[in-house]
């Protein structure tokens, strides 16, 4: 059960901006779909939600074709939007009545979810009087305060301070508690890498990758080497010709083989007495792995 | 339903708590308020006060040319406070008295060699262009019947050296109208107004939300047939209640400021019926809807707020057009255009109501105009609804009437 989508597809014109994406996320948590920009993120999410109209392929939740009729969902999109001359309460009153709620029920949730993303103090001021990260607080709180089953989160954290982008991952991490699903699209790897069981990754219109993060990242060697030292070591580097695709300040972030060629950069670091303060052989990032399958599909 | 009432609540609320929307209808009963008001400020310019009083003239006819018989003057109902003298007065003194407030204006005759000279008097000749021809053609019939009495005619012989014309006015066009034409055409620019910046709002309206990005979480609230319609409904009542609250500021300022039956000479008060106002709040209505519609797909084509004006364009101008068919044809409403203009369904709405008030529409071209313009609505209802469905989430560049073609074929 849950969100089934099957070689959807779709296009404008000659150009194909979805090319036959299937994806499933048969149990609650958060799903990350990402992509560069013009990937076709949107526009799937676009036609998950029945905004836009699929070319070819299903999209099902239940079983059931995805219409407003029957699915109940919440959407974050990534264009923020809010009526900057009406009351936050108006607004908010305004979205949870064409949900489908009635005006106590309304106002229960209101206060609930103002209370929780502290913005309740500004209800009775116009959406123009707040900062752009309250009112974005506020556009999530109009998503999910009808507490929808399916959330879809485009680009949730961007324009936030760290304050209010923690407040709002245990915001997220409290709603997958309840058993909501939730389709994440971002571009801050971290946030992804930290909340995601399961996720796409979308390259013009293509699916380039897509399944469950730990078995994706248990499928890439130990490749990396994050290194913090007291000097300059790029000498003993050089040595080992291993490509140093990062550094600032004495931290090195290193391209390796194999963790042999690892092992032999900390017996040369030793040998010459340098003071290391960091030496890490890692597995990629989503990050690495991100950017690395979409350069494989430029090769292509 | 639910949804809609919602969307056309949420619409009205918003366009009414607007202050820039406050203060222009305030302007607005401001301006009929002065409107009703223009008697008293003439009266105010002209430094009289007293509504009983007239403009204050003295005729001098220090010769005795008239032989006393200007006394008659006083009768006659010129719409002056006139006073006579023999007294020789020269144009210095009439000066003086027009500069005390005496008089506003004098007339001194004078014979001369068998010539009479008259010389009409007033503070400064820039407001008036001539001697008023009532008192030109006053000051002409005492004399001539001066001196015909001075020929011992006869009363037979008199009466018919200065007959009583009797006129009377027809007409060989068999339908009568009534009303005064230039008010109908007046109240024709008030009523096209009226429908042309409720339906402008609605496009307004739609660009703000598509603009403002908000359309994205309203889409997925709602769907779009509810979104236009219902806003659409909203701006609708708001613009009822403007013509409702100018309606009964117009009555108040009528029984507060002006004075009794000044009203009834300029518009007939026996044609406003109830059936009059309930057609022309029925056309109101429609050639909103009709225009209104037709506004919410052009705002939706917009992406950008500097481009709003050239998208709304073409619905201006069908709006002129139909404006300008109904405001000409009624200066002939008995014309064959006339009856077009009133059906048309572009000019319907600016041109039946006033065929209604002249009583020269017939049941049966009410009945068809009605329906030609609700068969309009569904057609542009149908239409704009499927466009701004695939228009709404186009933020790129410009769209141009390809591409709403496009946006109308899309499924």
């Amino acid at each position: 059960m849950g969100l089934k989508l099957e070689n959807v597809k779709k296009s404008y014109g000659d150009k194909t901006v979805v090319d036959d994406i299937s994806l499933e996320i048969d149990k609650p948590g958060v799903f990350g779909l990402l992509g560069t920009n013009g990937a076709g993120k949107t526009t799937t999410i676009r036609m998950i939600l029945g905004i836009i109209k699929k070319d070819s392929g299903e999209i099902t939740w239940n079983g059931k074709a995805v219409e407003r009729k029957n699915v109940n969902f919440g959407y974050l999109p990534e264009e923020r939007g809010i009526y900057p001359k009406t009351k936050i309460y108006e607004q908010l009153l305004y979205f949870a009545k064409l949900k489908g709620m009635d005006k106590r029920e309304a106002d229960i949730s209101i206060k609930k979810w103002t209370e929780k993303l502290k913005v309740s103090e500004y209800l009775n001021m116009t959406a123009e009087k707040l900062s752009k990260g309250n009112q974005q607080k506020i556009q999530f709180i109009s998503a999910i305060l009808h507490e929808p089953e399916l959330i879809v989160l485009d680009e949730p954290f961007s324009g936030l301070d760290p304050v209010n982008a923690e407040l709002l991952k245990n915001v997220i991490l409290d709603l997958v508690n309840e058993g909501k699903y939730i389709i994440m699209s971002s571009h801050q790897m971290t946030s992804i890498e930290e909340f995601c069981t399961d996720l796409l990754i979308l390259n013009r219109g293509k699916t380039v990758l897509k399944g469950n993060l730990k078995e994706i990242k248990e499928g890439y060697p130990a490749n990396r080497i994050s290194l913090s030292t007291k000097e300059n070591v790029e000498k003993y580097i050089n040595e080992l010709n291993l490509e140093i695709y990062n550094s600032k300040d004495n931290d090195y972030e290193i391209k390796i083989q194999n963790e042999e060629q690892g092992y032999k950069l900390f017996d040369i670091l030793a040998k010459n007495n340098v003071k290391v303060l960091k030496f890490e052989i890692k597995k990629p990032s989503l990050n690495d792995i991100f950017i690395e399958k979409v350069e494989e599909e430029k090769i292509k | 339903m639910r949804d809609l009432f919602t969307v056309a609540t949420f619409t009205m609320k918003d366009l009414l708590k607007r202050k820039s929307f406050i203060i222009s209808n305030i302007v607005i009963w401001v301006i009929i308020i002065a409107l009703f008001n223009v008697p008293n400020i003439l009266k105010m310019i002209n430094g009289d006060n007293d509504t009983s009083s007239s403009e204050k003239l003295l005729i001098v006819d220090n010769n005795n040319v008239f032989e006393g018989a200007l006394e008659i003057l006083k009768q006659n109902e010129l719409g002056y406070d006139i006073q006579t003298s023999n007294d020789e007065l020269t144009f210095d003194n009439i000066k003086e008295k027009i500069e005390n407030g005496d008089i506003n204006q004098a007339i001194i005759i004078k014979s001369e060699n068998g010539n009479i000279n008259i010389e009409y008097i007033v503070e400064n000749l820039l407001y008036v262009s001539e001697v008023p021809k009532d008192i030109v053609s006053s000051l002409s019939t005492i004399y001539t019947n001066l001196q015909i009495s001075k020929l011992n005619l006869t009363p037979q012989q008199i009466q018919n050296i200065t007959p009583n014309f009797s006129f009377e006015m027809k007409q060989t066009e068999t339908q009568e109208v009534q009303g005064n034409n230039i008010v109908m055409m007046l109240l024709s620019l008030v009523l096209f107004y009226a429908i042309y910046f409720c339906a402008y709002q609605v496009s307004t309206s739609i660009t703000t939300e598509k603009t403002s990005k908000i359309i994205e979480t309203l889409v997925t609230s709602t769907n779009p047939r509810t979104i236009v319609l219902g806003k659409t409904v909203g701006i609708g009542i708001v613009g009822l209640i403007q013509v409702f609250a100018m309606i009964i500021i117009a009555l108040i300022s009528n029984n507060l400021f002006l004075e009794q039956g000044i009203l009834d000479k300029i518009v007939s008060i026996e044609n406003l019926t109830p059936f009059l106002l309930i057609m022309t709040l029925v056309y109101f209505l429609l050639g909103y809807f009709a225009y209104a519609l037709m506004y919410a797909l052009t705002g939706s084509t917009v992406s950008k707020p500097e481009d709003v004006q050239s998208a709304n364009s073409p619905v201006a101008i069908l709006a002129v057009i139909g404006f300008y068919l109904a405001y000409f044809t009624m200066m002939n409403p008995t014309s064959d255009l006339n009856v077009f203009a009133s059906i048309f369904p572009l000019s319907s709405a600016f041109c039946m109501p006033f065929r209604i008030m002249m009583g020269i529409a017939t049941a049966k071209e009410i009945i068809l105009s009605i329906l030609v313009l609700i068969l309009t609505i569904i057609i542009i209802a149908r239409i704009s609804i499927k466009i701004y469905s695939n228009a709404i989430l186009n933020y790129g560049s410009k769209i141009n009437l390809k591409d709403i073609f496009k946006f109308y074929k899309q499924n």
